[in-house]
């Protein structure tokens, strides 16, 4: 089931990509509404993280092309920012988060120049937003993985997008750092921005977003979470999970009533 | 005078190295240095044999070709090959430094580059390799020459692209979203690490500068946790290296080279052992004051 977004600001056209000449994704098609919070959900291996990398021209297409803005990648990455998963780094490297969240600024920046005033300050104000202000000089190494994770949302939002991705944000946080970035992520999408994704937990996914994209190596689904997050669908695309299905029926069913027409 | 020039040319090349292994060791590819620091040597004796001179800049530019062709040989291996990285750099360069030394070997005679100072490198003859000019004009060692123009290219280098080799190094991902060319950067740096070692040859050898990229980045890395001082810290052990390893070579009349080495080790295991906020002494001594601590408390 695909639901084409009204007023999309990414486009998936006949996606395919694969590692060592073995397909990950399948034909992905489909195009995602502006102003929406997305969650990608699938089961491990179903390509999630994969999507977005290759939305970001991380790895090499098989076949199709990703288009942003109505615009291929290169001519709006100033638009688009990348929030890749915590894991990815190496969190004993000599940095301050001052130093990490100014990194955002980079790409604003010409080749030459350093870091303004204007860039620390603004970097500080993305600092107080995810409620980091007081660790702006600490290493990164004495972060806990909550911190780290708000540290790389600051670095995100220094850099000013209008179109974000990230790849499992929500991945080892604490409760209060998992609702800290869900406020921020909903203020962001009231300023029209748009933010995608990458989540593997069935129960939260249902109170948080949107839009849904169901993925498992091809594409199940992708609408409003209201015509898209039931039994039928979520059990195509986690296949015949017992544990899972059973979770699925209680979820579904407790999502009933509440109907919001947003799109 | 010719302590001082030794020990001059000794703390550029020092400094060099040290800078460049600052980003290597945190890219985790400071074994990549070794792997050029050995795989250039084809370059050099090519160079030689094309050019027919021992000048200084043909070799560097013979390494510098190598040294990138390395990188790329590496990079070749574990992406189409799908070999391990370390695996991939043990059969590259390996394979380039044999063909090196077969390269002297077999031309041994006609050239003036023999294997012991290729591979040990002898900085005792530094003074006496002076550049004079046709007119007469002496100005001094030559490798004092070449040491400071390599110095103040890798810090323009640094200085120009810090913000890219920062950022690829830390988070190579996200530097490729934001449109840095990370292997542009990885060459680049590749590149700068070939040349260094090529005027590393004089000194210590191709294969003792390893230990000039590797072991002074280390041990500023166990000292702080600053980026900028962990820069800062390497140059002042590139100059305490080059200082005490001069004096401890003519103390014990040994190589000098092997001295630098020695000293350098030394300083690593000082900073193992007695650094503020790594060293193990340190961190058993926090761990006995807070057990102390913990058993003066009454029991709950």
């Amino acid at each position: 089931m695909r639901i084409e977004a009204k007023d999309p600001v990414v486009e998936f056209h006949d996606l395919t990509v694969s590692y060592h000449k073995k397909p990950v994704l399948w034909n992905i098609d489909m195009t995602l509404p502006k102003g929406a919070l997305i969650g990608i959900i699938g089961p491990n291996g179903a390509g999630k993280s994969t999507l977005i990398k290759a939305a970001m021209g991380l790895l090499p297409l098989g076949s199709g092309f990703v288009r942003m803005f109505d615009q291929p990648l290169d001519k709006v990455r100033d638009r688009v920012s990348y929030v890749p998963q915590r894991e990815s780094v190496d969190w004993d490297f000599p940095a301050s988060v001052m130093d990490v969240v100014l990194m955002g600024r980079y790409a604003k920046l010409g080749l030459l120049s350093r870091p303004r005033k204007a860039d620390k300050e603004m970097a500080l104000n993305c600092l107080r937003k995810v409620g980091m202000e007081a660790y702006v000089n600490r290493q990164i190494s004495q972060l806990s993985g909550g911190q780290q994770q708000r540290v790389f949302l600051a670095r995100a939002l220094a850099q000013e997008a209008d179109l974000y991705f990230m790849d499992e944000p929500f991945a080892g946080v604490d409760a209060a750092t998992e609702a800290a970035i869900l406020g921020i992520m909903q203020e962001m999408t009231a300023q029209g921005k748009t933010v995608i994704v990458v989540h593997h937990d069935l129960q939260s996914a249902a109170e948080f977003f949107d839009w849904i994209v169901l993925l498992n190596m091809r594409l199940v689904a992708s609408g409003p979470i209201d015509k898209v997050f039931n039994n039928d669908l979520l059990q195509e695309t986690y296949g015949g999970k017992l544990t899972v299905l059973a979770e699925v029926g209680e979820l579904v069913k407790k999502r009933q009533i509440p109907s919001r027409e947003k799109y | 005078m010719d302590a001082f020039y030794i020990i001059t040319v000794s703390t550029l090349i020092a400094i060099s190295c040290g800078i460049l292994g600052c980003f290597l060791i945190l890219r985790k590819m400071a074994m990549v240095g070794d792997a050029i620091s050995h795989a250039v040597l084809p370059g050099i004796v090519l160079a030689y044999f094309i050019t027919g001179t021992r000048d200084s800049i043909w070799m560097i530019v013979g390494a510098g070709m190598l040294g990138i062709f390395t990188t790329f040989l590496i990079e070749f291996f574990h992406k189409k090959a799908r070999l391990q990285t370390d695996a991939a750099i043990g059969v590259t360069f390996t394979w380039l430094f044999a063909l090196g030394i077969i390269l002297i070997s077999v031309f041994a005679g006609q050239v003036d580059l023999d294997q012991d100072c290729v591979l040990y490198g002898e900085i005792a003859y530094v003074p006496i390799d002076l550049w004079i000019t046709e007119s007469g004009q002496n100005y001094g060692p030559r490798a004092l020459h070449v040491s400071y123009i390599v110095l103040i290219l890798i810090v323009l280098f640094v200085r120009v692209g810090f913000k890219q080799l920062y950022l690829t190094t830390f988070d190579p991902a996200f530097a490729a979203t934001v449109g840095i060319s990370v292997s542009l950067w990885n060459y680049l740096l590749m590149g700068a690490v070939s040349m260094t070692t090529v005027a590393s040859f004089d000194s210590v050898g191709a294969i003792l500068v390893v230990a000039l990229l590797v072991a002074p980045p280390a041990t500023a890395y166990l000292l702080t946790d600053k980026f900028k001082y962990m820069l800062i810290i390497t140059c002042i052990i590139a100059v305490i290296i080059s200082f005490f390893g001069y004096y401890l070579a003519v103390y014990l009349d040994g190589s000098i080279a092997g001295a630098i080495v020695t000293v350098a080790g030394i300083l690593f295991m000082l900073a193992f052992l007695f650094s503020p906020s790594n060293g193990i002494v340190f961190k058993r001594y926090l761990q006995k004051k807070e057990a102390a601590k913990l058993s003066q408390e009454p029991a709950q």
